[in-house]
């Protein structure tokens, strides 16, 4: 350790002074005999000895270490001893991260899903399984721990004191007495929009007034409350409006088949499914898309509409696009 | 145990066999589970596996299923929507079925909270308009297949408010009819079965959203900060929410710092009971990995290791399902006693 410590000393102060090798020695001098006053002189000698032959080899390794990397001309020309403890530093920092590196290679096996995860094709905490969880009592593990006294609990290192709850029956009526008197408050049943007239019947208390350009609410359905009822209890089956406009349009090419016999140009089932089905897409698309702005009926009237230019241009080739 | 029956046939039929009468005797009364009173461990042979003691170490569901619970705190940001999500994973987690509905209309976020936000096809709107079926709008989170999000309307679109609430209340009996017969008894089974419990994430205000989100309810956890606004608007809901028939509430304080309160500058948990004078069921304090896993779409309480705050919405999940309430809050740091006690001991 000893002989370790004057070496760097020494080469930290050489490195301080690298223009004046003059100064620079004599400094080293008078360090080296600060530094070795109490060593009997056996051991300096043999220190000095020690010392010698490290500096060689390490300036030998050096060397080898600048001859065989290419270095930029300017780093090459510095003056080689004085940035030596700096080299050395940086070849023990590359050796210990090269090794750290094995070895931490060796631990995992390669190909696990853990390489998939660190290559970003799964998301570690998204993965499509769910455990078994393990119950630990969230008021009596590892991590919470309340005293015996029950004067305090510690929780993730830190230890709270704990105060009793005193909060009686009787103060919670009482609260609620309070608030009742306070805050007197009749559910609205009645939404409507600002401007609209109250219907007769109805307690002014109960009427909710949503502004006309309220950003979330509306007042104005397009759905009737008999059929969305039904839609929510809904449990199998085609949804009520997607069955709705399939059967609109079935209608429509029916009724369309009938004019194109009537002018007795022959329409077969084939092809007329293969018309249905540019529509229905186009159905199920503005459906995903959520216009829902559209009243239901307009989108129903818009399809067809489209449809009947198709028919009009008059050709099968048309038909079968 | 029931469901440990499947996975290990040999260990645990012997081990049911033994315990039958101290089952019973867990299920037969209800102790309250708080941090002051816990109660005494079933009494357990020293060679019971240790698998076996954490599985049997679940909350007691009590009250009739669904639990249609509403998330509200009359002052926006206080923690409403952070605390659906961590309840709720912490609930599936615990093997309870759990549906949350954000019914935070316009301003929708429990989906960015789950991680959820790109699985939101269809909403309730689109339900209510048949232009797709209740079972297509929940989204089944992938991590606890008995969690599940149902969300009332996209961003752009608005809700019909004349019959918003009528919607929710048949939202909750089409739930409930799903199970048929099978109700569930929390061993958390993937399949479509009747939640344990409906989570209501309401918006702030007492504006036609909010009356809509409590239509269907009946019961309400009050979420409010330990600051003098909140407390007020706190209030304010609660005496709305009495009026309108609810009367199961109980609170969580949010965002609560010890240290502060040490010094007098915040007021404690203790002091926001006195002004409320309702029942405790968590304090939550304020953690800064909150922010963290709401950007990461991952709820606090499926950290590892476990967070102060995670920890404590995972004991107010626990009160939720007992019906139960705190009987002691933390108060402020205790000063480390010994010196050894600086090494964790
Ligand atoms: N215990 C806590 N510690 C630190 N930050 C918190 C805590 N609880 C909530 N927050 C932060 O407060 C903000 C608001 O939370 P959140 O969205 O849950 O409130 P909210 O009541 O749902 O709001 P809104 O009224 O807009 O719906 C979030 O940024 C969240 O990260
Ligand atoms: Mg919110």
């Amino acid at each position: 350790m000893a002989l370790a410590s004057i070496w760097t000393v020494e080469f930290r102060l050489l490195s301080v002074h690298p223009c004046s090798p003059s100064s620079s020695t004599r400094t080293r001098k008078i360090h080296r005999f600060r530094i070795t006053n109490g060593i009997p002189k056996e051991v300096l000698t043999r220190t000095q000895e020690f010392q010698q032959h490290c500096t060689t080899s390490v300036s030998k390794f050096h060397h080898q270490l600048v001859t065989s990397i290419p270095m930029p001309q300017f780093l090459v020309n510095l003056n080689v001893g004085s940035n030596l403890p700096i080299w050395v530093c940086v070849a023990v920092v590359v050796l210990f991260a090269s090794l750290r590196t094995i070895f931490s290679r060796k631990k995992q096996p390669p190909g696990s899903v853990a390489d998939l995860v660190r290559r970003g094709q799964l998301r570690s905490d998204r993965r499509g399984i769910s455990r078994d969880p393990k119950f630990e009592d969230p008021f009596d593990n590892p991590l919470v721990k309340v005293s015996k006294n029950k004067s305090s609990v510690e929780m993730c290192g830190k230890v709270y004191r704990l105060a009793p709850v005193t909060l009686t029956q009787e103060e919670q009526t009482v609260h609620q007495r309070r608030r009742s008197r306070a805050y007197q408050w009749k559910r609205p049943t009645v939404f409507l929009k600002e401007g609209d007239s109250v219907p007769p019947d109805v307690d002014p208390d109960t009427i909710r007034w949503i502004p006309a350009n309220h950003p979330f609410a509306t007042t104005s359905t397009d759905i009737g409350e008999d059929f969305a009822h039904k839609n929510v209890s809904q449990k199998s089956g085609v949804p009520f409006r997607v069955q709705a406009e399939h059967e609109a349009l079935q209608k429509k090419l029916e009724a369309l088949q009938n004019e194109e016999e009537l002018n007795k140009v022959v329409i077969n089932p084939t092809n007329a499914k293969e018309l249905a089905r540019p529509f229905n897409s186009h159905a199920e698309k503005s459906s995903l898309n959520n216009q829902l702005k559209d009243p239901p009926s307009s989108k129903l009237d818009n399809g067809p509409n489209h449809f009947e230019i198709a028919p009009s241009t008059g050709e099968d080739q048309n038909l079968k696009l | 145990m029931l469901s440990l029956h499947h996975h290990l046939p040999g260990t645990t039929t012997n081990a049911n066999l033994q315990f039958p009468p101290t089952t019973h005797l867990r299920h037969s009364t209800p102790f309250p589970k708080t941090l002051t009173l816990i109660p005494p461990k079933p009494h357990l042979p020293p060679l019971t596996p240790k698998a076996l003691l954490q599985w049997n170490r679940k909350p007691q569901l009590s009250g009739e299923t669904p639990r249609v619970v509403v998330v509200t705190s009359g002052k926006g940001g206080v923690g409403k929507t952070t605390t659906t999500a961590n309840i709720g994973l912490s609930l599936a987690r615990l093997g309870f079925s759990v549906v949350a509905i954000d019914a935070d209309v316009g301003l929708r976020n429990l989906d960015l909270l789950l991680g959820l936000e790109n699985r939101v096809n269809y909403t309730v709107v689109e339900v209510l308009n048949g232009e797709c079926r209740l079972d297509q709008a929940l989204v089944r989170d992938k991590r606890w297949s008995n969690f599940e999000l149902l969300c009332i309307s996209k961003p752009r679109s608005k809700l019909p408010i004349g019959f918003g609430g009528k919607a929710l209340t048949w939202l909750v009996e089409a739930l409930k009819a799903r199970g048929d017969g099978t109700s569930g008894n929390g061993n958390g089974s993937t399949g479509s079965r009747s939640p344990d419990f409906i989570l209501i994430d309401c918006p702030a205000g007492i504006d036609a959203g909010f009356i809509t989100a409590i239509t269907p309810a009946n019961e309400a956890v009050l979420i409010t900060t330990p600051d003098i606004t909140a407390l007020r608007d706190a209030d304010r809901v609660t005496g709305l929410l009495e009026c309108d028939g609810i009367r199961d509430i109980k609170m969580i304080v949010n965002r609560v710092r010890t240290d502060m309160i040490k010094g007098e500058d915040m007021m404690s948990v203790l002091d926001v009971q006195e002004m409320l004078g309702l029942p405790l069921l968590g304090a939550i304090p304020e953690d800064s990995e909150v922010i963290r896993s709401t950007n990461r779409g991952y709820p606090l309480v499926l950290n590892k290791p476990p967070t102060l705050a995670g920890l404590a919405f995972e004991q107010a999940a626990w009160r939720l399902v007992e019906q139960d309430s705190m009987q002691a809050v933390m108060v402020e740091e205790e000063p480390k006693r010994g010196f050894f006690s600086f090494f964790g001991g």
